[in-house]
């Protein structure tokens, strides 16, 4: 026992000599996260897409578009003039802009020839989402005139206007009438999420959050090959068996050691995500520490065993950054997996990254505990064992 | 100048000597583009993004018509590639499905919902509003939204039909020109109503002209932008190795032997400089041709592209140099390589769209040739061609000279580079 200790003490000790260990340990990982998470500060607390609206109208028709744009739930107009919007539209500083030409206005509305301006970047989903909501806030500004042209089709199908003034007046009482109905009436939608026995507020950083933490972990437990080599390139292994010291002494303090690195890495970050993002991370603490050490073992497996194939420390930082990065990107932790075709879904059930990201999910989202995690867990100590036989059996002091 | 150049390829050939260098300039981004391009549904044929075949329930108990029309809008052939539905008529199946990560969403449309809206002959509406309760996935963010936007589409023509009825059939009535015959007073109104609901005697009051950025109509392939962003990013990696390089011989004691031939401080560092940038020029050159080869990535313009591509790896050149003038040893120098090559690609767009960061943050990410560099591939991939590249290039080219001029300052002051 006091071997493991004083292993696991001089690891650590020797990782954290430099700085620059905690650009990787804590810095960098905070950093990605406040910014993939939203947390960067830009003066408001609006979470809805931006949308870039220039009203060159400035009609009372544009006025009630821009109401229902502001009333989205998916976008926040932000009004710039002409000349700013497509400055920044160019320098692609804005995903979409929304133009309200000068002449958009209730006759036109009427003769049914209003047009807006839409303008997106290529290929990207703000720009689509907030095409959608555009469209709603079209369909609600416009549906008035509709049905009050509607109303009039009806009446002249029963009786001809006496005069166009006639005509007018029916008219504009029908679009009164028609503003009035739309804003009193019911909404026909509910929305829920998770179960409704232990409801959790959906909350898209977490994703971006979790995703984060694991990746952060992920990277510096694969480098855990890069600790093999460096003993094995320095001597000190070979040495080691001059002394008292059992093969799996050794691997057990190396391996534990970095697991415990990686677990204080983790409830660091967590902290820092409840407390500076406000990030909920589930009700079931227990659920969240089984995934996490269960995670942090199956990562520490694959260092070991990666630790048996390569021979220096630059292969095994080059080749822990590169696997670390793809096995994350792969297992959704950078992009939710429903964006990948399916058959990718179905590979990527091989990777550590994919069932860790599901347990989380499962515990910050959909309000699961323990007991619904433990099929992920169980599959992350399955890798863990797995690796750790391969990296066993393959290890050599030389 | 000779010596200048066998410096160089010397270097040249070290780097891709080196299997460990060659997995982090090549291969890393070459796997990530590949993730990418799944993710933006550049291999499954997608227009927009990865998204397909999105599984979707409906558990229709209402069974009136207008619960019918959402199922027919969930099984039509417009939406065929978008959706999997699945019609069920149980609930609680329904929400398991979305529990297990089964389906993105499950739409329940309650019963007596097309009641509640179109009351049958002689039937009182009620004043209960029946609501459809769409039980979202958090797990599938997007698909979920998609699958709420048809709903609330559908739901928002429904509405335009109840209430345009409402309108007409109150206004009729005002107006004396119907009586209060309810069942003449009720064939207007459904007459009204589904007109304007089915939209088919109605043209849309308000066009919505869609437009992309670029020139022209140019088919814009998002592996232009998403390989050179990871091509970028790893290049930093690039440059920083290769500062490493006159760190490394300095502690091997290569460098002082070096210079102690007749070889100039200058001849010295131009030709570790020659190298980091013929590098550079390499790696991206390859990623590109295996990227054109195996995706047919469309990059533009490719005078263009031939002229960003030198610019680039010119400013990235600089931030290498000066990175290896600030550390003091090639550990240090290869963490911070490190650090400044994903604090560049998450600022300089290639992991994320920077056109959501804070205005100040889009700012800062100005200072890195990731973002300049993406600003160039975006305008070639969008149909720009050399001419519309001034800005982006003259950047990079500054920011390459600035930063040499300072990394030489620093050199001069560190003695680094000295007998």
């Amino acid at each position: 026992m006091k071997k493991i200790a004083a292993i696991i003490w001089k690891d650590t000790a020797l990782r954290f000599s430099t700085p620059a260990e905690w650009l990787f340990f804590l810095i960098l990982p905070i950093i990605f996260t406040f910014l993939l998470a939203g947390g960067a500060p830009s003066g408001e607390d609006d979470p809805r897409i931006r949308l870039t609206v220039v009203d060159l109208a400035g009609t009372p028709l544009s006025g009630e578009l821009l109401k229902a744009l502001e009333a989205s739930p998916s976008i926040q107009p932000v009004t710039l003039t002409l000349a700013e919007a497509e400055k920044r539209f160019d320098q692609r500083q804005i995903s979409a802009m929304l133009i309200i030409p000068a002449s958009f206005d209730l006759e036109q509305l009427k003769a049914g020839t209003a047009a807006l301006d839409y303008r997106q970047q290529p290929n990207n989903l703000n720009a689509q989402a907030a095409e959608r909501a555009v469209q709603t806030a079209i369909q609600r500004t416009g549906s008035a005139v509709q049905i009050a042209l509607n109303a009039v089709q009806q009446a002249e199908s029963v009786q001809p206007f006496a005069s166009p003034a006639e005509r007018q007046a029916y008219y504009d009482q029908s679009f009164a009438l028609a503003q009035e109905t739309i804003d009193q009436a019911p909404k026909r939608v509910e929305i829920s999420q998770a179960e409704d026995k232990n409801p959790v507020l959906y909350d898209p950083a977490v994703n971006a959050s979790a995703g984060q933490l694991l990746t952060w972990v992920f990277i510096p437990l694969l480098g855990l090959s890069g600790v093999f080599a460096y003993e094995r390139q320095q001597g000190t292994l070979r040495r080691l068996l001059t002394t008292p010291t059992e093969k799996a002494t050794f691997l057990l303090a190396t391996i534990l050691g970095q697991v415990l690195t990686a677990l204080v890495q983790i409830s660091l970050l967590i902290t820092f995500g409840a407390l500076a993002l406000k990030i909920n991370w589930g009700r079931d603490l227990a659920g969240l520490a089984v995934i996490m050490v269960a995670f942090t073992f199956a990562a520490s497996a694959m260092g070991t065993a990666l630790g048996t194939f390569i021979k220096s420390e630059s292969q095994a930082s080059g080749l822990s950054i590169m696997l670390g990065m793809v096995m994350s990107l792969l297992g959704g932790c950078w992009y939710p997996l429903e964006l990948f075709p399916e058959f990718v879904r179905r590979l990527v059930q091989v990777l550590p990254t994919t069932w860790a990201m599901q347990g989380i999910l499962a515990l910050a989202l959909r309000g699961q505990g323990l007991v619904d995690i433990l099929p992920q867990a169980g599959v992350l100590m399955g890798f863990a064992a797995l690796f750790f036989i391969i990296g066993i059996w393959r290890f050599r002091y030389e | 100048m000779k010596k200048i150049i066998l410096i160089g390829f010397k270097d040249v050939l070290l780097v891709f000597r080196d299997p460990a260098a060659l997995v982090m300039m090549l291969l890393a981004p070459f796997l990530l583009t590949v993730g990418m391009g799944f993710v933006t549904g550049r291999f499954s044929g997608s227009t927009s993004s990865g998204l397909s075949e999105i599984p979707v329930v409906i558990v229709n108990l209402d069974g009136g018509e207008l619960g019918n029309s959402l199922v027919s809008v969930f099984q039509s052939a417009e939406l065929d590639e978008l959706l999997v539905p699945t019609v069920l008529s149980d609930t609680l199946s329904a929400r398991q499905l979305v529990d297990e990560d089964k389906a993105a969403a499950a739409v329940i449309v309650p019963a007596g919902f097309t009641a509640s809206i179109i009351p049958a002959a002689g039937q009182d509406p009620g004043s209960e509003v029946m609501k459809i309760n769409l039980y979202l996935n958090p797990g599938r963010p997007t698909s979920a939204a998609v699958v709420q936007s048809i709903v609330d589409e559908f739901v928002g023509r429904v509405e335009l039909g109840r209430v345009g009825g409402e309108v007409a059939i109150l206004q009729l009535m005002k107006n004396g020109l119907i009586g209060q015959d309810s069942a003449a007073l009720r064939a207007a109104g459904e007459l009204a109503g589904k007109d304007l609901a089915s939209g088919e005697n109605s043209q849309p009051l308000i066009t919505l002209n869609k437009t992309s950025q670029g020139k022209g109509t140019v088919d814009f392939d998002i592996l232009a932008y998403m390989a050179p962003g990871m091509a970028l990013m790893f290049l930093m990696y690039t440059v920083s190795y290769g500062g490493r390089s006159i760190l490394v011989e300095r502690s091997l004691g290569t460098l002082p032997r070096l210079l102690v031939s007749p070889t100039s401080t200058t001849q010295v560092l131009g030709g570790k400089v020659l190298g980091i940038y013929l590098t550079g020029l390499a790696q991206i050159a390859i990623l590109i041709a295996a990227s054109t080869t195996l995706f047919q990535v469309r990059w533009g313009d490719p005078l263009g592209t031939i002229v960003l591509v030198l610019a680039a790896v010119f400013g990235a050149t600089g931030w290498g140099m000066l990175l290896t003038a600030v550390s003091r040893t090639s550990g240090q120098a290869a963490n911070v390589g490190t650090t400044v090559m994903l604090i560049f690609g998450i600022l300089g767009g290639s992991f994320i769209d920077t056109s959501n960061l804070p205005v100040w943050l889009q700012w800062v990410s100005k200072i890195t040739p990731n973002a300049w560099g993406l600003d160039g591939f975006s305008t070639l991939a969008t149909g720009g061609s050399l001419a519309d590249l001034g800005a982006p290039v003259l950047a990079l080219l500054v920011m390459g000279a600035a930063l040499f001029g300072a990394a030489v300052l620093l050199f001069n002051r560190s003695s680094i580079v000295e007998r």
